[in-house]
């Protein structure tokens, strides 16, 4: 932090905490899917990426630790529902298996344009992390692009499921690329390649080519967000997760564990 | 003639402490008894993963979710390598792993009793990983010296994980018996509930017939009472080191045998449990496990047809070059 | 390229299992006319001054090979000792219960001997 103006850190603190929410959300769904994927090997692929989501979003947590925030575990056990600025639309419970690759294809895809964005910035305990994650986060989008692909091809109902899958997390697309407040520190920090614009727009041409290779419907507008979770809007889902999340933690929140 | 000739060299070769192989010959009772262990095995350790993985998403820490996640995928993997093996073994009467899986469902295979139990408290997921994999690490130590070389293979890879799985749960336990009072509590409740099912665990001292003849081809080579009294040996006088009592007023080493000395687990109740299914939690996670096999075949289904069309795609493509 | 002449032999990747509780592992590839050819020769390729409990021949083109890339093979990405026995350190814990730390390893001798 020491060659960290105050107002860089303000800023660093303000775009890193919705990423870390995003992984840490996206990992607890991910992990209520254990025992319970279609089959064996998936299931422990998909337990790994839970795995690797949680441990991205412990990286963001500490490294918001260190400039200033509480520690990685208070952030995550002890935020109302809204303090939390993940995207809406990875807090709603898991629906089918279609619907959940679905997801965390679009996701991924939407993660990558963000890790490339993040490489810019000049603020190294960022870049060496993103660095880091990277190498796991790409063979996360390998991973549900083939699944989404396979699915897309696969029988007619696995298509139709996968395809209902598409239409609902589109609904809630709306604030996955928003920033918020953040958004206005992007140029300063040298992060305008993460802005709600240029991601909105890399992402929706790799999933239009990607939607007319397979010849899915072609995807409608991103809709504006009903409900924006980076200004800490959620639905009842995220007040839930919480509420399960910290109930064993709650019994002594100082003691140890 | 030829039979009783290739069985002597058969049990010549696994009293003189060779492995066999899934491609050597054997007598069918030798596969039978294979396939239902480990069969029971690997559905065990599925069936296993339910009572912790209800407790990923209360997790209390970082470290801890991370960890519990890591557990139950590995014990899911346990569930992989062992239910391949016992495919294997069950290729000469047509049976995969759909029709393994299957089996569980509709009542041919049953689990350890212990998984049919109910995990009510934070507690409960730190014993299962210090008292549960305490006891399973004890029988498949033994199970490394199997006669069947895949499965002695495989155990090896287990058995390194479950390093791993004890030290978790020893570090939930030992954070809880250092905790406050709420929580030194909830985990003597937690002990007092796996203690008898622990017992149950090993087995009847009065093995049965497929135990009996297990030994004689040394696909095991422990009884069920060594094994109680090698878990018992280690774990009574840790439980008790933490401040912690055992709910059993009988339990005493007798000095003169050196053996321990317990009240017998109700029997009669936990085999009813394991025959049909009635315990606390069976059916609950039976149809957890329905959930993901049965109702998701249209998954496996997609993919392999996915992966058809992905290769007849491939050949079409070469010949037209 | 050689349809008109006599066609080359197939390539066996070779695999051997050193001991009856080892895996298999890859020494290298031969050409041999079939797959019972390839294991008979194998012998003489690869094991001259060493013995096997058992060997493996694959046909080379049955083989899928991952790219070299970070999306297909295990990578160092993020700290995961929470999976590791060594990310525990429950002796200092057991020692203030005075009781002793268990390891995996005295279990087993334990329960083999
Ligand atoms: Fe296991
Ligand atoms: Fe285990």
């Amino acid at each position: 932090m020491d060659n960290l103006l105050q107002g860089a850190a303000h800023g660093l603190m303000a775009v890193i905490k919705p990423i870390a929410d995003d992984e840490w959300i996206l990992g607890h769904r991910g992990s209520e899917w254990l025992a319970l994927a279609p089959d064996l090997e998936g299931d422990m692929a998909l337990s790994s990426i839970s795995q690797d989501n949680l441990g991205h979003a412990q990286f963001y947590y500490e490294l918001l630790h260190s400039l200033g925030l509480p520690s990685a575990d208070e952030q995550v056990y002890l935020r109302t529902a809204a303090e939390w600025t993940n995207a809406h639309l990875l807090e709603v419970p898991n629906h089918d298996w279609a619907g959940t690759i679905a997801l965390r294809y679009l996701y991924q895809v939407f993660d990558d344009i963000r890790h490339q964005g993040l490489l810019a910035s000049p603020y190294q305990p960022l870049t060496d992390g993103v660095r880091k994650i990277r190498r796991e986060a790409q063979y996360h989008l390998q991973h549900f692009q083939t699944g989404f692909e396979m699915l897309a091809i696969g029988t007619d109902e696995s298509r139709q499921r996968l395809i209902e899958g598409v239409n609902q997390v589109w609904e809630m697309l709306g604030d996955l690329f928003s920033w918020g407040p953040a958004e206005a520190f992007l140029p300063d920090l040298g992060l305008q390649g993460v802005s709600e614009k240029v991601v909105k727009t890399a992402w929706m041409d790799r999933i239009e080519a990607q939607f007319r290779h397979l010849g899915l419907p072609e995807p409608a507008a991103i809709p504006q967000p009903a409900l924006n979770g980076r200004l800490g809007q959620h639905s009842e889902a995220l007040a839930d997760l919480l509420d399960e999340m910290t109930e064993v933690r709650r019994i002594g929140l100082s003691a140890p564990w | 003639m030829e039979d009783t000739g290739r069985m002597a060299a058969f049990m010549a070769r696994i009293e003189s402490g060779e492995k066999i192989e899934a491609t050597d010959w054997m007598p069918e009772e030798y596969r039978n008894l294979l396939i239902k262990q480990i069969h029971m095995h690997g559905i065990s350790e599925i069936m296993g993963a339910y009572p912790e993985k209800e407790w990923v998403p209360k997790a209390p820490t970082i470290r801890r979710k991370l960890a519990l996640n890591a557990k139950v995928q590995d014990e899911i993997g346990h569930g992989q390598m062992l239910l391949r093996l016992a495919e294997d073994l069950s290729r000469p009467y047509g049976r995969g792993r759909e029709e393994l899986m299957d089996d569980v469902l509709d009542g041919r295979i049953k689990f350890h009793n212990v998984f049919h139990m109910e995990a009510p408290t934070w507690a409960d997921a730190g014993v299962i990983g210090f008292l549960v994999d305490g006891g399973a690490i004890i029988t498949q130590a033994m199970l490394l010296d199997s006669s069947y070389a895949p499965y002695a293979r495989m155990l090896k890879r287990i058995v390194a994980e479950e390093s791993f799985h004890m030290q978790h749960g020893e570090a939930v336990v030992l954070a809880l018996a250092e905790g406050n009072q709420a929580q030194r509590e909830m985990l003597q409740g937690a002990i007092n509930r796996w203690w008898a099912p622990m017992m149950f665990f090993f087995g009847p001292t009065q093995m049965g017939k497929s135990a009996e003849a297990m030994m004689g081809y040394r696909i095991r080579t422990k009884t069920n009472e060594e094994l109680r009294q090698k878990f018992i040996n280690r774990y009574v006088p840790r439980i008790r080191a933490l401040g912690m009592t055992i709910p059993d007023a009988e339990l005493r080493l007798d000095p003169a045998t050196q053996e321990w000395h317990y009240s017998q687990p109700d029997w009669e109740l936990y085999n009813a449990m394991v025959r049909n299914n009635t315990g606390p939690r069976s059916q609950a996670r039976l149809a957890l496990r329905r959930q993901a096999h049965v109702d998701q075949r249209w998954v496996r289904e997609a993919m392999n047809a996915a992966a058809q069309r992905i290769a007849n795609q491939g050949s079409e493509r070469q010949s037209a070059m | 390229m050689h349809e008109s002449q006599t066609a080359e032999f197939p390539v066996f990747e070779v695999f051997v299992q050193k001991e009856s509780l080892g895996f298999h592992i890859n020494v290298g590839s031969l050409r041999a006319a079939s797959p019972e050819l390839a294991l008979q020769l194998a012998r003489e390729i690869f094991f001259r001054r060493e013995t096997a409990y058992n060997v493996w021949v694959v046909p080379q083109d049955c083989i899928f090979s991952s790219p070299h890339d970070e999306a297909h093979l295990p990578v160092e990405g993020m700290d995961k000792r929470y999976r590791l026995p060594g990310g525990y350190d429950n002796a200092t814990h057991w020692k203030r219960f005075k009781a002793k730390a268990m390891t995996i390893e005295e279990v087993a001798k334990d329960i083999r001997s």
